[in-house]
């Protein structure tokens, strides 16, 4: 160790200010004021809401109801319209009991091409043992059922579905409800002595006596054909055969089993007064090709038709707010500039000179910015939203399968705000691009072409390669606008260019934020080593 | 209106050839400026690579498996090749609009405009310049596309023996959908001076050209009425002039080729004319 080194001179001048820069708050105050002072900046916030109120009030103009629209559609236990059409094999079953069957096999008819392919089956084909309130389409239900893709389910009031085995259409499988007093459980078995639960509800809605019996349930098969710039979705009815075997009801019944087609032509609300739908002899067929029969305790039963929740084609609120993709340039432009243009005029060295720690300054600035086009897009988006939906409903959307929603519905504050922290996140996302590139022409089209590009390749690529755009890039933040439930036990033939994202709310800001992430860390890390 | 007639009417022959003197001045001043800067060799590499690159992959997407037959595929392989366009136009865009608001962004402008005071002369010369410059990446750019597409796709089972003529520009329709892509990039260039003579700002310009590009078609992929549709379609710069590289059921485009390529041209001329009346109305 050497002597101790004398104290240096004590200087005359020591700086008020504290080391490092100023405080965090002292930093936001100087790049809000950087913000508000350039004009052409204010004018691109008022641009983005612009546009985007100008794109919706074009989408919603241009929209139409594609063959009509639904006229009276079936509306379920809970408001909502569902699809309910199947052939019912039923008896009466008062007070608490218990119906066991054996389907012994599910074949779903697969659907027909033009040039006379086999196509797909309907995965969501089902047979099955059903209690129901009533034999009117949407009344209350509960179903053990076996389906053609999704092995054995258990199905009440048309939204719920709980999952049991995956047992394939072709093997036997026992299936058993049981109901005591409002509980109704299922039960499945591979061999009809040993019984696995599959679910049970709660149905406090099914009146003292109630149907139980076989159905079966064929939904539309689509088949997706796919060649740059045109998409085919052929839908087809399907008629699927269940076989069963002894059907057995233990608990107070009476006669033999009866054949009802529910939700058939003649069989809506009205159509008869005792409440109940007109039953047809076994045997017949019907106009749909519908027909039943049974010989020596085997049931055999084709049918079409569907027991599920019934999805609306246009997110209504989605595409109000439709606008944004387009009104985002604006903000990708002020994004980048927001710091490009302190490089362009060396204003950058000014700023790092007062604030020496350069990420802090670029934290600073996505905070402002992010926070500005927060609210820029939280405007635009609410005002894209009130002015496109009275247009929307002039074209024809009406509730029940376009509920009427306001601003203040959960589901709409979600997609308003989802699409506020889009832009925002947009915003905040250019400043670290522009932070990067330091081009401003260069960093404005590499985040136009991530946001927007995809939304115009989208209808042209394979449905893979589509879905996997739509999932992949930073546009996948975009799913966050819809706010149509998206159930599982219905197959539906919407496209990513319909706006449907194989990815929820959720995971698409996710993808969107780990690009932004990605894309501030890379900034500071550039900030840090490069001369100003 | 200057003297011009009168003087032409006396010596015709040394005014046209000083008019000459001075255009071939003004397009090898602004050449110069150009190739000086590293971004203008950047940017004409970038659109031949990624007009190529993005070419390649959506071919790569396709295959006559994905057909009932190997003979039915429906696909407009020619336009499928080009697709990368739409990306290459992004470059293009930023090039035509950096040669203008580059020059307003360091003032050299000024310097432009004091050695030649002839403003419309300015326009000319700069619209010259980066259309001949986009003209050569973007021949780069097609035939790469092209040459591409050919060997994917008959690696993809669109051969002869399918039914499918290889991908050569030997044939009509397939010579119009390049050609006419190289045409439609030069026009995105023009369009893209044109708007930038108009606003001078770099960002400003560039988010102007590409929501001109891509608004319209965002827009008709987001209304269902067919009638909207088509109407988004032949009113859109992009949609438009893009029609050109259609080789496949011509009848059912919403705008015919030719006349596709005409609407951009519109815009292209209409944004150069304005931009030329602001150049000689406004101070620099």
């Amino acid at each position: 160790m050497s002597a101790p080194v004398p104290a240096p001179p004590v200087s005359g001048y020591r700086s008020p200010h504290a080391r490092g820069g100023a405080g965090f708050g002292r930093l936001l105050h100087a790049e809000w004021t950087k913000l508000r002072t350039v004009r052409r900046w204010g004018y691109a916030l008022i641009g983005a809401v612009v546009l985007t109120v100008l794109v919706a009030l074009l989408a919603a103009g241009g929209s139409e109801i594609k063959g009509g629209g639904p006229s009276g559609p079936t509306l379920g236990p809970n408001g909502r319209p569902v699809s309910d059409g199947f052939r019912f094999v039923h008896q009466p079953l008062t007070g608490d009991g218990t119906v066991t069957v054996r389907v012994d096999s599910l074949v779903a008819q697969k659907n027909q091409r033009p040039n006379g392919r086999e196509g797909s089956a309907a995965p969501w084909a089902k047979a099955g043992l059903i209690m129901k309130a009533s034999t009117l389409p949407g009344s209350t239900y509960a179903a053990a059922l076996l389906t053609h893709s999704h092995g054995v389910r258990f199905q009440y009031d048309f939204t719920h579905d709980v999952a049991g085995s995956d047992a394939p259409p072709d093997r036997p499988r026992w299936l058993r409800l049981t109901r005591a007093g409002d509980v109704v459980t299922a039960y499945e078995s591979a061999d009809g002595v040993r019984w696995d639960k599959i679910g049970a509800t709660e149905a406090p809605d099914l009146p003292e006596t109630v149907h139980v019996g076989m159905f079966v349930a064929s939904p539309m098969a689509y088949n997706f054909e796919r060649a740059f710039g045109s998409t085919g979705v052929d839908g087809t009815f399907t008629l699927s055969t269940g076989t069963f075997r002894d059907f057995s009801v233990d608990g107070r019944t009476e006669g033999p089993p009866r054949v009802t087609d529910v939700g058939a032509q003649g069989s809506g609300p009205g159509a008869s007064g005792d409440g109940d739908a007109p039953t047809s002899p076994a045997g017949v067929t019907d106009a749909q090709g519908n027909s039943s029969s049974e010989s020596g305790g085997v049931h055999t039963i084709v049918s079409t038709g569907d027991i599920a929740p019934m999805e609306a084609d246009v997110d209504l609120t989605q595409q109000g707010l439709s606008g944004a993709v387009i009104g985002l340039i604006p903000l990708a432009a002020l994004g980048v500039l927001f710091i490009t243009a302190e490089f362009r005029r060396g204003m950058i060295a000014t700023t790092f000179t007062a604030s020496p720690r350069r990420g802090r300054v670029l934290a600073a600035k996505a905070v402002v910015l992010g926070g500005t086009t927060f609210v820029a897009g939280a405007v635009a988006a609410a005002v894209a939203f009130v002015v496109s939906q009275p247009l929307l409903r002039g074209k024809g959307h009406r509730p029940p399968v376009y509920p009427e929603l306001t601003l203040a519905d959960g589901s709409v504050l979600r997609a308003v705000s989802g699409t506020a922290l889009v832009l925002a996140l947009v915003a905040v996302l250019a400043l670290a691009v522009g932070a990067l590139v330091r081009n401003t022409a260069a960093s404005v089209t590499v985040i136009v072409v991530l946001l927007v590009l995809p939304q115009i390749l989208v209808a042209g690529l394979p449905l893979g390669a589509a879905r996997l755009v739509v999932q992949a890039t930073p546009a996948a933040g975009f799913a966050v606008q819809r706010t149509i439930e998206d159930f599982p036990q219905v197959e539906s033939a919407c496209l990513p260019e319909d706006g449907c994202y194989p990815q929820g709310a959720g995971a698409g800001l996710a993808v969107l934020c780990v690009y932004v992430a990605v894309a501030l860390g890379l900034a500071v890390w550039q900030l840090r080593r490069r001369r100003a | 209106m200057s003297a011009g007639p009168a003087q032409a009417g006396a010596r015709p022959g040394s005014v046209t050839a000083e008019a000459g003197r001075a255009r071939r001045h003004a397009c090898r001043a602004e050449f110069a400026k150009s190739a000086s800067l590293h971004s203008t060799w950047w940017l004409l590499l970038a659109v031949a690579g990624l007009t190529v690159v993005l070419g390649a992959a959506a071919v790569g997407t396709v295959d006559t498996d994905q057909c009932r037959t190997p003979s039915s595929c429906h696909e407009d392989t020619v336009k499928l090749s080009l697709t990368g366009v739409w990306v290459g136009q992004t470059a293009v865009a930023v090039f035509g609009v950096l040669a203008v608001a580059g020059e307003y962004g360091t003032g050299t402008m000024r310097v432009t405009l004091a050695a030649m005071p002839d403003r419309t002369r300015v326009v000319a010369a700069k619209a010259s310049v980066v259309a001949a410059l986009t003209a050569v990446s973007a021949l780069l750019a097609v035939a790469g596309s092209v040459a591409v597409g050919r060997v994917l796709l008959s690696d993809a089972g669109f051969t002869r023996a399918n039914g499918y003529e290889p991908l050569s520009l030997a044939d009509g329709a397939t010579a119009r959908a390049a050609f006419g892509s190289v045409v439609y990039l030069m026009l995105v260039a023009l369009l893209s001076v044109g708007l930038a003579f108009v606003v001078r700002d770099t960002a400003g310009a560039i988010g102007g050209v590409l929501g001109l590009l891509y608004a319209f078609p965002v827009a008709a992929s987001l209304v269902s009425d067919d009638a909207w549709k088509e109407w988004l379609t032949r009113l859109a710069p992009a949609s438009a002039g893009l029609a050109v590289q259609s080789t496949r059921d011509l009848d059912k485009l919403a705008i015919a080729p030719w006349p596709g390529l005409g609407v951009l041209s519109l815009y292209a001329a209409g944004a150069l004319v304005l931009g030329g009346f602001v150049l000689c109305r406004r101070d620099a």
